[in-house]
């Protein structure tokens, strides 16, 4: 017997039961609300961090002003907001990979990256990508070479990071967007590679 | 000195401010940093019941100074709405055996920012 209606998760309905409750009290501004989801929604994502990485990667002068102070050079572009304020963007080469956590609780550059996924703030990445990033990285895909040194930043103070990925072989002909559009997040967090346009990644999601 | 918080309602023009402006955390101080890069230091090992940004797991550890990152609101006392308390912020590395011990890749490192009252000299 097929369900028509599906009861909402007890969390959903705890949040809109205090969405209700500060809202009644004056204590939120419902249009206030509405306005930080639609930003959220619509305007502020991993498009952002693939578009600073596209610049990078065809700008050898904006990629060391990034590398050097990554608030400024990202400011250049307009990408500023909250949770991004003192950015610090790490380079992938040959030699270093560089992963992102943040064990004390989800600390992600918001501006540049939208909301973080699940499993970023799930207990069991924040614990291992510490301990075993290299068997959290082969979980998603990403066997890394013992030769290669691994570095985890656990940004949990005020500064925001973003990994600059390599940019991938065979992609010389393509332009800044295109460029960016092979860019992911999870690319940006560190946790796989950017994928050449022919090959494109399955664990995108 | 507790923190006032304000508990005016946000309005839209506020919203949309901090969307694109953020929140500055940096501080001021008019003391010099206490380390330089590539300095070694030790972590405290401490246990508050209190809120505070030094994880455990890197608490009594050896460690270098990998930069300094400038002078930042502390949030170990803001968090319980007492002083601002600036001071400076390093990143600081640890080798992944100084934190894991012998099993963990001898070519990997973790770096973490921490507070000038998270840190102690060797």
């Amino acid at each position: 017997m097929a369900h028509t209606h599906r009861p909402e998760s007890e969390i959903a309905l705890r949040v809109k039961a205090i969405e209700s409750l500060l809202v009644e009290k004056g204590i939120v501004d419902p249009t206030t609300l509405d306005t930080i989801i639609e930003a959220y929604e619509h305007q502020i994502g991993p498009h952002n961090g693939a578009r600073i990485v596209a610049k990078a990667w065809v700008d050898a002068a904006y990629k060391q002003r990034l590398l050097a102070d990554g608030t400024s050079a990202i400011a250049e572009l307009g990408l500023t907001g909250f949770s991004s304020e003192h950015m610090v963007v790490v380079e992938n080469t040959p030699q270093v990979h560089n992963l992102i956590v943040c064990t004390l609780c989800s600390c992600y550059p918001w501006a540049i990256l939208g909301l973080p996924p699940t499993w970023y703030k799930s207990f069991a990445y924040r614990a291992r990508a510490v301990i075993e990033p290299r068997k959290v990285l082969q979980e998603f895909g990403l066997v890394i070479p013992d030769e290669v040194e691994i570095r985890v930043w656990d940004s949990n103070a005020d500064l925001r990071y973003l990994v600059l990925p390599e940019r991938p072989q065979g992609t010389e002909g393509l332009s800044e967007a295109a460029l960016a559009g092979l860019v992911t997040r999870n690319a940006m967090i560190g946790t796989v590679k950017v994928q050449p346009p022919e090959q494109p990644s399955t664990l995108a999601a | 000195m507790a923190i006032e918080t304000s508990n005016e309602c946000m309005t839209v023009a506020h919203a949309q401010y901090l969307l694109q402006n953020g929140v500055d955390c940096r501080g001021v101080s008019d003391d010099p940093p206490q380390f330089q890069a590539g300095d070694r230091v030790r972590t405290k090992v401490m246990h508050p019941i209190t809120y505070t940004r030094l994880p455990r797991y890197v608490r009594g550890k050896m460690g270098t100074i990998a930069k300094v990152n400038g002078v930042y609101v502390f949030p170990d006392t803001m968090g319980q709405r007492l002083a601002t308390k600036p001071q400076y912020v390093y990143n600081v590395r640890f080798a992944a055996q100084e934190l894991w011990g012998p099993d963990a890749s001898p070519r990997d490192c973790l770096y973490i920012d921490l507070f000038d009252d998270h840190l102690d000299a060797t």
